[in-house]
């Protein structure tokens, strides 16, 4: 099992201020990685100790089923029946990932929802932390990566900030709970303050984001001033407002 | 196994690869092979495109396949009674797919024994990868030493093909057990220098840019490509065009060697030198 970090974001264009507000939230998800394409008895037995010894990792938690190891796994009654049997243990199982188009089909069906996210966060450590008696103290865990980061890559900076030292395609997403620093180009997303730190800033040499945010105020490329584009640019919250500004 | 050659060829294993379906995978996989066997190397093209089987048409033995790829994975027909060899070039060799099996005929551990068992008859192992980034595709660039990413110059095909460079980069036996990158090149086809020049596709330093991976060549659109195709014929074996040029050029690259830009057809002097970072 695996946790991942998902975003679901919204905006506050000006338009709606009026009428309503709407914040980014990002929740945790928790993955389980089928990994037989026929889950048996033992499946059940290990799922049902997985709960017993992590009920705080588990109870509760939104939870995806990760079918990127059983890609025959694609009959809608076995689906359906996997899908009855976590639920029935109290889970909340409500999306797919790593799943073929087939196997969409067959989960949306079934009435999940495919989520893409990546795989870059460790279970283990925010295990030990949930349950261990240090649970207040956060340590700090910067991350630098030297590579660019590709399209349908995920690089998430859970407790820290995230240096890329490369550029972020069209379609890659980089997420840090502190700030996002970008010695490349940034043509994909990048979300700062994930945890909802106010204060983080997104920094890029060359700005071509398809979405920017931070602490869940964002804009897309649609709402960025054209002015802008291809810049050395800073963004950062200011009065409740994404801003964006070059550096000259 | 037949005693080939002195220097117990370990084979390279190339895969032809690109995200996107169309974009010339096939016509360059056949292209390269052909060019690589012209110079003596000892060269099997093998079809991971299951289902479809574009190389043996194009590649002109589309009437001579008995047994193929599949029935070897499967163990109904030994890798010798698989294996085409080509009527034109000596050194070159063809490994066909099923047009009836589904893509789950292909398996991992079938796909690794064939793949060892080529790479100690050949020097260069081209695999030529269905489109998409599924399993299929992932098969076929899973045991690569090198791949070649065709692109188009137009967004969507760019942008399929970084997926692939991230894929490659991670799904591959190299990345997962020796921590070690396949290495990768571009390879820009249908190149058309109108549609750049009136702003309908992009230019090949946007290309480059975004991807951020050696430039191995840039094949024209041609009609060549199509003549020959239609007969069966890799390009690299008709009469002389740009296109057979530009693969020409792309093979000695793939070899190490040097290429002087000059020797491709272009018609902006000077910007393939900057491209291929040749000293002026
Ligand atoms: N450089 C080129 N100029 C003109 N047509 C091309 C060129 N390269 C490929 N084609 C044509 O494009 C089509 C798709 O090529 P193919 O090699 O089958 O692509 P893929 O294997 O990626 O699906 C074919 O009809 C082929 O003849
Ligand atoms: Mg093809």
């Amino acid at each position: 099992m695996e946790k991942d970090d998902t975003g679901i974001r919204s905006d506050t264009g000006s338009k709606w201020r009026e009428t309503f507000h709407v914040r980014g939230r990002f929740l945790t998800a928790i993955a389980i990685r089928i990994e037989s394409e026929r889950p048996d008895a033992n499946f059940f037995v290990a799922l049902d100790e997985k709960i017993k010894t992590n009920a705080n990792l588990l109870i509760g938690a939104p939870i995806v089923l990760d079918l990127e190891a059983v890609p025959g796994f694609v009959d809608g009654t076995l689906l359906q029946n996997l899908i009855d049997a976590i639920r029935s243990r109290g889970l909340l199982l409500f999306g797919v990932q790593n799943a073929s188009a087939e196997q969409r089909t067959v989960a949306e069906k079934a009435g999940l929802i495919p989520v893409l996210i990546g795989r870059d966060a460790p279970t283990h450590k925010v295990r030990a932390e949930a349950s261990g008696p240090m649970r207040s103290v956060k340590r700090l865990e910067n991350k630098v990566i030297r590579r660019h980061i590709r399209s349908g890559q995920m690089v998430v900076a859970e407790r820290g900030d995230l240096t890329i030292i490369g550029s972020v395609a069209s379609g890659a997403e980089v997420v840090a709970s502190g700030n996002i620093h970008i010695y490349g180009t940034l043509r994909g997303r990048a979300i700062a303050g994930a945890d909802g730190d106010e204060n983080a800033r997104i920094f890029c040499n060359k700005l071509e984001a398809e979405l920017l945010a931070v602490a869940g105020l964002f804009k897309t490329s649609e709402t960025i001033d054209p002015d802008l584009r291809s810049r050395n640019v800073q963004v950062f919250l200011e009065d409740e407002t994404l801003r964006i500004e070059r550096f000259l | 196994m037949t005693q080939l050659k002195a220097k117990a060829p370990l084979g390279k294993v190339i895969v032809i690869t690109s995200g996107k379906g169309g974009v010339g995978k096939t016509t360059s996989a056949a292209a390269i092979a052909a060019a690589l066997a012209k110079r003596g190397h000892k060269t099997v093209v093998i079809d991971f495109d299951v289902g479809l089987r574009n190389l043996d048409m194009i590649m002109g033995c589309e009437r001579r396949v008995v047994f193929d790829f599949i029935n070897v994975i499967q163990g109904e027909a030994r890798l010798k009674q698989a294996l085409i060899h080509d009527k034109r070039v000596e050194t070159l060799w063809i490994l066909p797919t099923s047009q009836t099996r589904d893509k789950d005929a292909l398996t991992e551990e079938g796909v690794e024994k064939v793949l060892n068992e080529l790479k100690e008859q050949f020097d260069y192992i081209i695999c030529d990868s269905p489109a998409g980034i599924e399993r299929g595709a992932q098969l076929a660039m899973y045991f690569a030493d090198e791949a070649v990413v065709v692109t188009n110059p137009e967004v969507s095909s760019v942008r399929d093909s970084d997926r692939v460079l991230g894929l490659l980069a991670s799904k591959t036996k190299r990345a997962e057990e020796e921590g070690t990158e396949v290495e990768a090149h571009v390879l820009l086809t249908r190149h058309d220098q109108r549609r750049i020049d009136a702003g309908e596709m992009m230019t090949v330093e946007d290309v480059l840019e975004i991807l951020a991976v050696p430039l191995l060549g840039v094949i024209p659109e041609s009609t060549a490509i199509l003549r020959a195709s239609n007969v069966g014929m890799p390009v690299v074996l008709d009469e002389p065009s740009a296109a057979s040029r530009s693969y020409e050029a792309a093979v000695s690259r793939l070899l190490g060697e040097e290429v002087d830009p000059r020797a491709e057809r272009e018609k902006k002097p000077g910007l393939f030198s900057r491209l291929f970072g040749a000293s002026a």
